[in-house]
C-alpha cells in the first residue's frame, strides 16, 4: 500500500503545514465568499485572543513536563488580573506586569508547598487555587479599588496602555494587497499584515517565552532535569537530581507565565482588571496544551486556532459558515490520509464527520448564533478528540511522588 | 499512554464545576446618614455582578442610594455578588440583610430573580424591590424599564449622526432585557433612516455570566464593526461597553467620525471611564437611579412601591444623556422622537 510521508525536518514540515493551511483558508474563503476569514482585523484579533490562552497552555508545560498536572492555571491568571490591576494604575503597565507575574508565582508556590512537599492531591490543590485565586481578589479588590479614583469593588481604576507596534510599511500594502481577493496570495498577506498590526509588547514577549521554553526543556540540562522529574522522578532522583528543586521551579514558572496570561487580558485586552474577566482561559489554556501534545510548538498552535475561531465567531456570524466550510475540508483532508496510512475506521469515522459538516455548509443559510457561540469550543473538542489519538503525557504526570520511596 | 488524556479531561471536567461553586462574598460596607434627618429606615442594596465602579447601572443603582442618603436621611448597606455564584448564596445575602432589620431591600439585576421571590415570601413584613425583573409577592416592587424607548431615541442618534448608513450594537447577554434596547435602537435608526445597517453582536448567550466581564472581545467585536463601514457604535453590554469605547478611540474617535453610545448611567462622566470619554456621544440613561430613590422614599413615607412599577419616558425612567456638548446637534432629532413616543404616536416594540 501506497504510504503518504509527512517531511522529516521540522523547519520544512512547519512550511509544509503551513502553506497548506493557507490554501485550504483560501479555498473555503473564495467558496464560502467570506473575505473576513483572512482578513487582517480577523488575524489581528486572533493573536489578541490567543496570547492570554497560549501564555497559561505555556505555564501549563512548564509545570506538567516536571510531573505537576496544573488545574490551578486559572486561578493563576486570576491573581495576575488582580495585580496587573493594583499595580497598573499607580505605578504604571511595566511594574503591573511584574507584579502579575509575581502574583502568579506566588499562586504557584503555594501550590508547589502543598503538592510537591505534602503530596496532596494535585486535582484537589488545583481546584483549591482556583477558588483561592477568585476569594482573594474578589477580597483585595474590595479594598484595594473601592475608595480608589474610577475604582469599584470589582474593578481596578484604568491602567496605562502598553506601546504596541504596527510596522505600517510591511502592514499596510499587505492589507491592500489582502482586499484584492487574490487566490492563495491575499490570505496569505492578510496572515503575514495581521502580524505586523498593531502588536502588543507582550504579544512578542509571549513568542520569545514559547521559543525560549522549547529551547530551555529541551536543549538545555536544566530542562532535561525538569523533564525527568516529570518522566520518571525515581530515576531521576536515583541519578542524583533533587526532584523536589526542579518541580518547585517548574511549577513556580509555570504560575508566572499564567499571570502573564492575566497581565495581557488586564493591560491590552483592556486597561482594566474586572472580577471575571479570565472567563474560563485558563482551562482553555489548558485543553491547549493537552492538544499541543505537552509541547511549545503544538501549544502555540492550539491556541492560534482557538483564538482564529473565537475571532472569527466575534467578528461575525457569517464567518462561521466559512468556518465549517474550512473544518469540513480538513477533516476529509485528514481522514483521506488516514485511509491511505490504512487507519480505515477512524479514517471514515472523520470523512463522515466532514461529509456532515460539508452538508451542513451547503443546505443552511444562516448559522444559528447559538451555533457560532459555541463554535470554538465544538471546535477544540473535536479536535482534542481526534489529536488525542496520538498524544502522550509525561509518563508521571499528576503522580505523587516522595522522595526516597524509589521502586 | 491514553491513560494520562483521560486522567487531564477528567481533571478538566472536574474544574469546570468545582470553579462554579467558588466565589461568593458576603462582605459589606455600612455607613450612618451623614445629614438631614434620620429616618431610621435603614436600606439594604445588593448589587449584581459587575458591582459598583461599572460605570453603568450599578453605579446608577448607587447614585440613588446616595441621593436617599442624603435627602432621606437613611442608612444604607451595599453588599455586591461574585460573578458564578448560585442562587442559594444571592438568597442568603439578601436573607442576611432582611434579618438584619434592612427595608427596603433591593436587589439590583434580572440575577436576584429567583432569590427575591424565595426571600420575600419569608419576610412579608419586608418591602423588597428588584432591578429588571418581574417577580410576584405582595411585598415586592418590581422595577423594569422601558429600555426600548431610551434606546429608540440613541437609535435616532446614531442614525442621524452616522455618516456611513451603518452603526454597530454590541450586546452583553443574549436575554430578552438585552433584545429590547436593540429593537428600539434599531427602530429608532430605521425612522431616520430607513435603509439603515445595524450590525449586532452579543458577547454570550444565555446563561453565561462572563458576557458582561469581556471587555476584549467586545474590543474585537466593535473593531470588525469599525472595518465593515461601522460609524457609531452602541453597547449594552455591562462592563465589556469598555472594549467598545477602546475599539473607537483605537480607530480614531471622533476625528475620523467615530462615535460611542454609552448605556445606563451617564457613562460620558464616568470616571472609570475618563480615559476614552472623547468618543462617547451620548449615553442611554436607564434612571435605575430614579427608580431606587422611588423605592427608598416609597418606604420612608409609609407607602412602599409594590408590583410591577415600569419606569418609561413619560415617567422619566429612561432618557438620553446630554453632558457631551457634542451631542447638541442631534438633541433637536432626539427630543422630537421623545414626544412622539410621549404622546403614543409611535409605539416602540421591545422585541
Amino acid at each position: 500500500m501506497a504510504r503518504i510521508t509527512l517531511p522529516q525536518a521540522k523547519f520544512v514540515r512547519i512550511l509544509f503545514f503551513l502553506l497548506i493551511g493557507v490554501t485550504t483558508l483560501s479555498l473555503a474563503r473564495t467558496f464560502a465568499d467570506s473575505g473576513d476569514l483572512s482578513s487582517t482585523g480577523t488575524f489581528g484579533a486572533a493573536i489578541g485572543l490567543a496570547v492570554p490562552i497560549g501564555l497559561a497552555g505555556l505555564g501549563g508545560i512548564w509545570s506538567e513536563r516536571s510531573g505537576v498536572a496544573n488545574i490551578g492555571l486559572e486561578g493563576m491568571m486570576i491573581l495576575g488580573t488582580f495585580g496587573a490591576g493594583w499595580a497598573g494604575w499607580q505605578w504604571g503597565p511595566w511594574v503591573a506586569i511584574a507584579a502579575a507575574v509575581t502574583y502568579g508565582a506566588l499562586g504557584a508556590l503555594i501550590f508547589a508547598i502543598v503538592t510537591v512537599s505534602f503530596g496532596v492531591d494535585q486535582i484537589i490543590a488545583g481546584t483549591a487555587i482556583n477558588i483561592l485565586g477568585l476569594g482573594l481578589t474578589q477580597f483585595l479588590a474590595k479594598l484595594a479599588f473601592e475608595n480608589a479614583p474610577g475604582g469599584g469593588q470589582t474593578q481596578s481604576p484604568p491602567v496605562s496602555a502598553l506601546p504596541s507596534f504596527t510596522i505600517t510599511e510591511i502592514s499596510e500594502p499587505l492589507s491592500a494587497l489582502q482586499k484584492e481577493g487574490i487566490f492563495f496570495i491575499s490570505d496569505a498577506a492578510g496572515l503575514l499584515s495581521g502580524l505586523f498590526y498593531q502588536v502588543s509588547i507582550i504579544t512578542l514577549i509571549a513568542i520569545a517565552l514559547f521559543i525560549l521554553t522549547a529551547f530551555i526543556l529541551w536543549k538545555t540540562s536544566f530542562g532535561l532535569r525538569v523533564r525527568s522529574a516529570g518522566e520518571n522522578p525515581w530515576a531521576a532522583e536515583s541519578l542524583g537530581v533533587s526532584v523536589y528543586k526542579y518541580k518547585y521551579i517548574a511549577v513556580t514558572i509555570s504560575g508566572a507565565l499564567a499571570g502573564l496570561a492575566g497581565a495581557y487580558l488586564a493591560i491590552v485586552g483592556t486597561n482594566v482588571y474586572r472580577e471575571g474577566q479570565t472567563a474560563g482561559r485558563g482551562y482553555i489554556g489548558l485543553a491547549t496544551m493537552i492538544f499541543g501534545n505537552w509541547r511549545p510548538g503544538g501549544t502555540a498552535a492550539g491556541a492560534t486556532i482557538f483564538g482564529y475561531i473565537n475571532a472569527l465567531q466575534l467578528r461575525d456570524e457569517s464567518n462561521i459558515g466559512g468556518l465549517t466550510l474550512l473544518g469540513a475540508i480538513i477533516l476529509i483532508g485528514i481522514a483521506v490520509l488516514m485511509v491511505a496510512r490504512g487507519m480505515r475506521g477512524t479514517g471514515a469515522a472523520l470523512g463522515l464527520l466532514g461529509a456532515a459538516l460539508m452538508s451542513a455548509f451547503l443546505f443552511t443559510t444562516k448559522m444559528p448564533t447559538e451555533v457560532a457561540l459555541v463554535a470554538p469550543y465544538v471546535t477544540t473538542l473535536l479536535v482534542l478528540a481526534t489529536a488525542s489519538q496520538s498524544l502522550r503525557p509525561p509518563a508521571a504526570d499528576g503522580v505523587i511522588y516522595r522522595r526516597g520511596e524509589s521502586h | 499512554m491514553l491513560k494520562g488524556v483521560k486522567l487531564a479531561s477528567v481533571m478538566a471536567a472536574a474544574a469546570l464545576v468545582l470553579s462554579a461553586c467558588g466565589g461568593s462574598d458576603e462582605s459589606a460596607t455600612a455607613s450612618a446618614a451623614p445629614s438631614g434627618a434620620a429616618s431610621g429606615v435603614k436600606v439594604g442594596l445588593a448589587y449584581d455582578v459587575g458591582g459598583k465602579g461599572d460605570g453603568s447601572f450599578n453605579d446608577a443603582a448607587y447614585a440613588g442610594l446616595q441621593r436617599a442618603e442624603s435627602e432621606l436621611g437613611v442608612e444604607i448597606k451595599e453588599v455586591e455578588a461574585g460573578a458564578d455564584e448560585t442562587d442559594a448564596s444571592r438568597e442568603e445575602r439578601l436573607r442576611l440583610l432582611a434579618t438584619e432589620g434592612y427595608n427596603p431591600v433591593i436587589a439590583v439585576g434580572f440575577m436576584y430573580s429567583a432569590a427575591v421571590g424565595t426571600v420575600a415570601a419569608e419576610f412579608p413584613d419586608t418591602t423588597f424591590a428588584i432591578v429588571d425583573s418581574v417577580v410576584e409577592g405582595a411585598n415586592v416592587g418590581s422595577l423594569i424599564f422601558a429600555a426600548e424607548q431610551g434606546s429608540y431615541l440613541t437609535g435616532v442618534i446614531a442614525a442621524t449622526a452616522s455618516k456611513s448608513g451603518k452603526i454597530g450594537f454590541i450586546g452583553g447577554m443574549e436575554i430578552p432585557l438585552i433584545k429590547a434596547f436593540e429593537a428600539g435602537y434599531i427602530q429608532g435608526a430605521k425612522s431616520v433612516n430607513p435603509d439603515i445597517v445595524v450590525e449586532s453582536k452579543y458577547m454570550g448567550p444565555a446563561g453565561d455570566n462572563t458576557a458582561w466581564n469581556v471587555p476584549d472581545k467586545a474590543k474585537a467585536a466593535t473593531a470588525a464593526m469599525i472595518d465593515k463601514g461601522v460609524d457609531i457604535a452602541y453597547a449594552a453590554a455591562g462592563g465589556s461597553g469598555l472594549g467598545m469605547f477602546q475599539a473607537i478611540q483605537a480607530a480614531g474617535g471622533p476625528e475620523k467620525g467615530l462615535w460611542a453610545i454609552g448605556v445606563d448611567s451617564d457613562q460620558y462622566t464616568v470616571p472609570s471611564l475618563a480615559d476614552v470619554k472623547d468618543v462617547i456621544l451620548t449615553s442611554m440613561l436607564k434612571r435605575v437611579d430614579v427608580a431606587v430613590f422611588e423605592v427608598i422614599k416609597g418606604v420612608v413615607n409609609g407607602a412602599p412601591l409594590v408590583g410591577v412599577q415600569n419606569f418609561d419616558l413619560s415617567r422619566d425612567g429612561v432618557g438620553y444623556a446630554t453632558s457631551n456638548p457634542a451631542v447638541n446637534d442631534f438633541k433637536a432629532a432626539a427630543d422630537a422622537a421623545a414626544e412622539t413616543i410621549k404622546s403614543g404616536a409611535v409605539k416602540v416594540a421591545a422585541e
